[in-house]
């Protein structure tokens, strides 16, 4: 479709960058997902009790660990659907801070996210001078607003990739996509 | 053994490379550049020492015209320096060229190749193992890329800005003296012995460069994007060069308090948040301890508080920090009371700031005069500051808080300090210099809380201007001297700036102001038709619309509503899923029919565009047309009734676009479904115009769809039926078409129409066929049977061409008849054997057709009234033609009585040809064929022969009764005139009866003789037959001599031929003739001496005869036998007499008076 290369980032790389990413790949773009958190973190029986894993840990392995823990319940909470659909994506969370790759969008859902990316940025020097457009549109982290965040993505995706010059037309796309969508956008610049 | 292997892994590297810069040369677009990549990555990774031979190959491509390869080799540029340094004098001239590419992606891709060209050639002048005259060579050209991309900081492409910030970036930190952390790339690790690098020039440059960073930092204009680049890039200098900290801070500071206008409030938060995100970036660096107060002000100033700062400052640092906060002296109490007044200030909230300046009690500061020392002051005096506190609080606090105050509103940490209460003093001070139309540039100030007023920040500004000449002095600084002078340019007038700093800030309020009231107005999605009260306390004014209104331009007017019209064609997707599908139909139709041509191109456009899907479309807004082309629909009156005058145009030429587009356009994906399209827009549009149907006419013509074109209109005439004579003619010409396939399909079809057509229908094409049919009596072929305009000349193809039509009809219509052979008359001799040849066919199946019926009732058979018309009153010069139907008539059935009798008709008075008669003569009376025996004989032997199988009722398919019997025919045959027929025409005629030995066997033939010797006179061949007779059948001796007998009583031997003949045949009937020879007279005998056989035979019988009987015969017999009795020896008679008696009958009796 295009040649650019999106990365959609979220906190633990399971429910909103997954359904991006799963929405994108779909439209047949170049995608990648990562979390950005110190853990992949799932809420467990109880609030303060949330399922913690490593990145890394596959998907699959997260889910046969809820079903064994209770099947029903997260069933009924949709965990295991969740992570089926993820594990027919890629094997396992990917942390953002330790990929070599370089992109030319990262998508983040929140501001967060946003703020580790710029951050990780901030903490090294630029090698390649390659820049990279940093964005974030605030999605908040359930099965309802994952879905609606996918496609609002995927349609600044598409906007994006239409523009012949996109280091030109970004300022105007967002600008146009922000009152669109009624979402606060942050975005910046950031080089490689 | 590895060197082996080694050595053939690289032959094989080797050929796979130059296969594939083979296969790169060939490629186009994006595969090229695939290759490309392929060849660049091997090449690096793979087969590094063969990167001199096979660079060229690669840098050839600089000028591709595809945007990838020469990204592509970008790359490879890039990658070189880094990998292959020795090579950078051959490579560095290339990146010149990609800097000044036309395509941006390019240019862009070449500024970062350049900046990491840069890094790496340092580098390696740094290793300083290269010629110095090479280094020399790579620097010049580098300085110059230099200055390329330092003036590309002003293109018009944000992209290419961007990559020029990082860029610069880039070259400040190679050029400036680096610290511990980064010794080896920096100014430190050059080599200070190479002539042609002046570091302290370099450093100048360097610090030059960054302050016209912070100036495009700085800039009014400046882009979201850009300004966040251009800080990333500040903060990464301050980062790696400490020295430059101050300076980043300073600029990071007066960006918070004025921000670029043009910004919209998401890009503000999105630059306040990256700005932040800088500033916590710059604490944790350890070189940022020194100037930990003014980054924590900015951090606190933007609007962080204290605890949110603590824990993001790195915990060594930490406690010194606090410490710090902790030295402010003035209660934070006190400025408390103040901050609700400050923050309560929200940029969105504008309608109450006009508070502020009607405030009286400030008459102390009022003052033009009042400096920022007094205010100061001021505010060192609790009592001001509380008088002014209670002031405000009496006169201008809303009695509501705004609800953006909570959410803006944020304590002031470090309030009473000596650093806030200057900050308060300058927001004082410019709130007192701004007269009242400046309150927004207090609004802006009091939103950001305490920040440097911008006096300070001019000041700096053009304390930074005011160095720069001094730098521009240095005359090693020619290379920058463009860029120093645009620098120098803009920050003379500093006058100016102020002034327009001012002027920003109020841009960016009222900008501000602007998408606010937008905001505001959208949430009140239906405006009350009559203007509010406003709410603020003003003069209620009644607003007419009319007064307040202009009307929109025309231009304008169109413009939206083109707009409109693409909007709702593009919400395709949008209306089928919404269900508004039809009515967004209903709307385009009503859009395009109804308004300007340019809202009829655009839908045009749009259906064409996916003709496909849309056809439906098109078919509806044809309708639409229609209906108004036939007045079933009005347009409404606003809409510009002259342009819609020629209502029948616009459906004409719609319907022609259509049909044009679709089938000339050319597109891959439009010609699978081409002939679908067609067809449906040909049989369902409403009408099907003359333009639109010549056009298909003239696709007959193309041979991609020549074939369909026939298709549409064959099926045009079957489905609509009213106006199908007219579309009839543009089928019926292609029946003489010069390529046989469209001419038989095109006569197949028109047969087809003409079968189901209306008689109008049938009307039109017979005309046509009558009108071709007409050609073949022109002298020269019409212009109609050639394509090209060289005239030509007739051939049989082209009178077939010509005929085809009227052949295929003829079955149809038989009336047809009449007129071919009205044609047939005037026409050529060529044309009439074509003619003949083609018509007979169809004849022949419309005779054939008719025999079932007459095999039950013979009698019945009646002549179909075409033959019978064209039996009546042929046309002049038809008369073969007529022959030629006659023969047809009879080959399968006898001629009826009609048909002879009109063939008689017209043979007595017409026709003088006889071999008309000849299919109806078994039809024919005996006394006729007598009377017609002489000419019919005189034909062409075949004829002849076919004549006489009628008559004899040889080979003849039916069963019939000649009028002439066998025996009788032979007789009329020797009756004959020889006067009126030459005697071999008779010869030649008997022989054809005597070859059919099984009609004249020997009865017949018996009889035949019978009669001819009853005849008076002796008909001329009689004894020639006789002997033939003879010849045929011996047993018929007795009859013959039976004959011969009665000869001599007729005096034979008076008639020369037949005396002849007497004797032949006595010659054949030996030795019973003799008998007869002896009977002669004297005067019959002189005849023997030309048969010596004959008398040879004669004189032994006498001599053998009893000498009673030889004493009995009369003496000219006697004489004769003495007379030649010795010239002939008896041996010599019997000799030849075995051949001549016939001795294989001998029980045969003899015929009567041989006894």
């Amino acid at each position: 479709m295009s040649d650019l290369y999106v990365a959609v980032v979220c906190s633990s790389n399971m429910n909103r960058s997954m359904e991006a990413h799963a929405f994108l790949v779909k439209k047949g773009f170049n995608v990648k997902s990562y979390g950005t958190g110190e853990k992949v973190k799932l809420p467990g029986a109880s609030a303060d009790r949330p399922n913690c894993y490593e990145f890394g840990v596959l998907y699959d392995e997260i889910y046969n660990d809820l079903m064994e823990k209770d099947k029903n319940y997260y069933t009924q909470n949709g965990l295991l659907h969740m992570l089926d659909r993820n594990r027919r994506i890629k094997p396992c969370p990917e942390k953002f801070q330790v990929c070599n790759e370089r992109f030319d969008v990262i998508i983040t859902c929140e501001e967060r996210v946003y703020d580790q990316v710029i951050e990780w940025f901030g903490s090294r020097r630029s090698i390649y001078n390659q820049p990279v457009h940093v964005v974030n549109i605030d999605i908040q982290d359930n099965h309802e607003e994952a879905t609606i965040g996918a496609f609002l993505i995927s349609d600044m995706v598409t906007k994006m990739a239409q523009s012949d010059d996109l280091d030109n037309d970004i300022d105007e796309l967002l600008h146009e996509f922000e009152s669109k969508c009624h979402r606060p956008i942050l975005n910046c610049i950031m080089f490689y | 053994m590895s060197n082996k292997h080694g050595h053939t892994s690289n032959t094989t590297v080797q050929n796979q490379l130059i296969r594939w810069i083979n296969d790169t040369g060939m490629a186009e677009g994006n595969k090229k550049a695939g290759l490309l990549r392929k060849v660049i990555e091997v090449l690096l990774h793979q087969g590094s020492q063969m990167i001199p031979v096979y660079m060229e190959n690669i840098l050839s491509y600089i000028s591709d015209k595809n945007t990838d390869v020469k990204k592509q080799v970008a790359y490879f540029v890039e990658e070189l320096s880094k990998s292959h340094p020795e090579l950078l004098p051959k490579i560095v001239a290339q990146l010149r060229l990609l800097l000044l590419d036309p395509v941006i992606a390019v240019q862009k891709r070449a500024i970062q190749a350049a900046s990491i060209l840069y890094r790496n050639t340092l580098m390696w002048i740094c290793k300083g193992d290269a010629e110095v005259s090479e280094m020399k060579h790579v620097w010049e050209h580098l300085t110059e890329l230099k200055l390329m991309v330092l003036n590309m900081i002003d293109s018009e492409n944000e992209g290419i800005r961007t990559h020029s910030i990082k860029f610069l970036e880039e070259v400040v930190l190679r050029q400036s003296p680096g610290d511990i952390v980064d010794a080896e790339s920096s100014l430190d690790s050059l080599p200070s012995d190479v002539p042609f690098i002046n570091r302290k020039a370099l450093e100048e440059e360097s610090d030059h460069i960054f302050k016209l960073l912070v100036k495009f930092h700085n800039s009014q204009h400046i882009s979201s994007v850009n300004l966040m680049a251009c800080m990333t890039t500040l903060c990464s200098l301050a980062k790696f060069r400490p020295k430059y900290l101050p300076r980043v801070i300073q600029a990071l500071g007066d960006l918070h308090t004025t921000l670029p206008p043009t910004l919209s409030q998401s890009q503000v938060n999105s630059v306040r948040k990256h700005l932040k995100m800088q500033i916590l970036n710059l604490i944790k660096q350890s070189t940022s301890n020194e100037m930990m107060p003014q980054l924590t002000q900015l951090l606190i100033d933007i609007g962080m508080t204290a605890q949110e700062i603590n824990k993001a400052v790195p915990k060594e640092k930490r406690n010194k920090r606090l410490g710090e906060i902790r030295n402010g002296d003035t209660p934070s109490k006190r400025f408390r009371i103040d901050s609700p007044q400050s923050n309560s200030q929200g940029s969105d909230s504008n309608s109450r700031s006009e508070f502020m300046y009607d405030d009286d009690s400030q008459s102390s500061i009022t003052k033009p005069s009042a400096t920022e020392d007094s205010i100061l002051e001021g505010l060192n005096s609790v009592d001001n500051v509380v008088n002014l506190v209670m002031k405000t609080l009496q006169n201008c606090l809303p009695d509501n808080m705004p609800p953006s105050f909570i959410n803006d509103y944020k304590p002031i940490p470090n309030s009473g300090s000596k650093l806030q209460k200057k900050n308060l003093t300058k927001m004082l001070m410019s709130l007192i210099r701004g007269e009242s139309e400046n309150t927004q540039i207090v609004t802006q100030s009091m939103e950001v809380d305490t920040q440097p007023p911008q006096t300070v920040l001019q000041q700096s500004l053009s304390d930074i201007a005011a160095k720069i000449p001094l730098i521009r002095e240095d005359d090693e600084k020619t290379t920058l001297k463009n860029a120093v002078a645009k620098l120098q340019e803009s920050t003379k007038d500093r006058q100016i700036e102020s002034a327009v700093s001012k002027l920003m800030e109020e841009t960016r309020q009222e900008h501000l102001k602007e998408e606010e009231r937008k905001a505001k107005e959208k949430e009140k999605p239906v405006p009350p038709p009559t203007p509010t009260v406003p709410k603020l306390k003003q003069k209620v004014k009644l607003l007419k619309l009319q007064e307040i209104t202009r009307p929109i331009p025309k231009e304008i007017k169109q413009k939206l509503i083109l707009q409109a019209v693409e909007r709702i064609l593009n919400a395709e997707k949008d209306a089928a899923i919404g269900g508004a599908e039809q009515i967004r139909a209903k709307f385009i139709t009503i859009f395009a029919s109804s308004y300007t041509p340019e809202t009829r191109d655009l839908v045009l456009n749009y259906i064409l565009d996916n003709p496909a899907e849309r056809i439906n479309l098109a078919l509806k807004w044809l309708y639409e047309e229609y209906a108004f082309m036939q007045g079933f629909n009005r347009h409404p009156v606003t809409l510009q009734p002259k342009l819609h005058e020629k209502h029948d145009q616009n459906y004409n030429q719609l319907l022609c676009a259509l049909v044009t587009q679709i089938s000339e356009r050319g597109d891959p994906v439009m010609e699978g479904c081409k002939d679908v399209l067609l067809r449906k827009i040909y049989l369902e549009s409403p009408v099907i115009t003359d333009e639109a149907l010549d056009y298909l006419k003239h696709l007959v013509t193309e041979d991609q769809v020549a074939l369909l074109a026939l298709e549409l209109l064959e099926e045009l005439c079957l489905m609509r039926p009213p106006r199908a004579h007219k579309y009839v003619t543009s089928l019926v010409c292609h029946v003489l078409s010069e390529n046989e396939e469209i001419r038989d399909i095109a006569l197949k079809a028109t047969i087809k129409v003409y079968k189901r057509g209306s008689e109008a229908v049938k009307k039109v094409i017979e005309k046509h066929a009558l009108l071709y049919l007409g050609f073949i009596s022109l002298n020269h072929p019409p212009p109609e049977l050639s394509s090209t305009r060289t005239r030509i000349m007739w051939n049989e193809n082209l009178h077939k061409l010509c005929l085809n039509l009227v052949v295929a009809l003829f079955p149809e219509k038989e009336g047809l008849l009449m007129e071919i052979a009205r044609i047939y008359g005037s026409s050529g001799a060529e044309a009439k054997r074509v003619v003949l040849r083609t018509i007979e066919g169809p004849i022949r199946a419309m005779v054939s057709k008719d025999l079932p019926d007459n095999e039950f009732d013979e009698d019945d058979a009646t002549l179909r009234p075409a033959f019978r018309e064209l039996l009546e009153n042929c046309p002049r010069g038809a008369e073969t033609l007529l022959t030629r139907l006659v023969h047809i008539l009879t080959e399968k059935v006898p001629p009826t009585a009609e048909l002879v009798s009109k063939v008689r008709d017209i043979y007595a008075t017409r026709v003088s040809d006889v071999r008309f008669l000849i299919p109806v003569l078994t039809g024919l009376s005996k006394r006729e064929i007598v009377a017609a025996l002489p000419k019919l004989i005189k034909l062409n032997p075949a004829v002849v022969k076919e004549v006489f199988n009628k008559l004899l009722g040889i080979n003849g398919t039916y069963d019939e009764q000649s009028p002439v019997s066998p025996a009788e025919l032979l007789l009329e045959l020797h009756l004959i005139d020889p006067e009126k027929a030459d005697l071999k025409y008779i010869i030649k005629a008997t022989a054809l009866c005597f070859a059919e030995k099984n009609i004249y066997t020997q009865d017949v033939l018996a009889a035949v003789l019978q009669r001819l010797v009853e005849e008076p006179k002796i008909p001329v061949l009689m004894m020639r037959t006789v002997l033939q007779s003879l010849t045929l059948y011996p047993a018929l001796s007795p009859l013959v001599m039976n004959i011969l007998q009665l000869l001599i009583e007729k005096e034979a031997w008076l008639n020369k031929v037949a005396w002849e003949g007497w004797i032949k045949s006595c010659e054949r009937l030996m030795p019973a003739s003799f008998g007869l020879l002896t009977s002669l007279p004297a005067a019959a005998l002189g005849g023997l001496h030309k048969a010596p056989g004959l008398l040879g035979g004669l004189r032994a019988h006498v001599a053998a005869l009893p000498p009673e009987r030889r004493a009995a015969l009369p003496p000219h017999v006697a004489a004769l036998c003495h007379q030649t009795d010795t010239q002939y020896p008896a041996s010599q008679v019997t000799m030849s007499q075995p051949n001549l008696i016939p001795e294989q009958n001998p029980i045969e009796p003899l015929p009567p008076g041989m006894e």
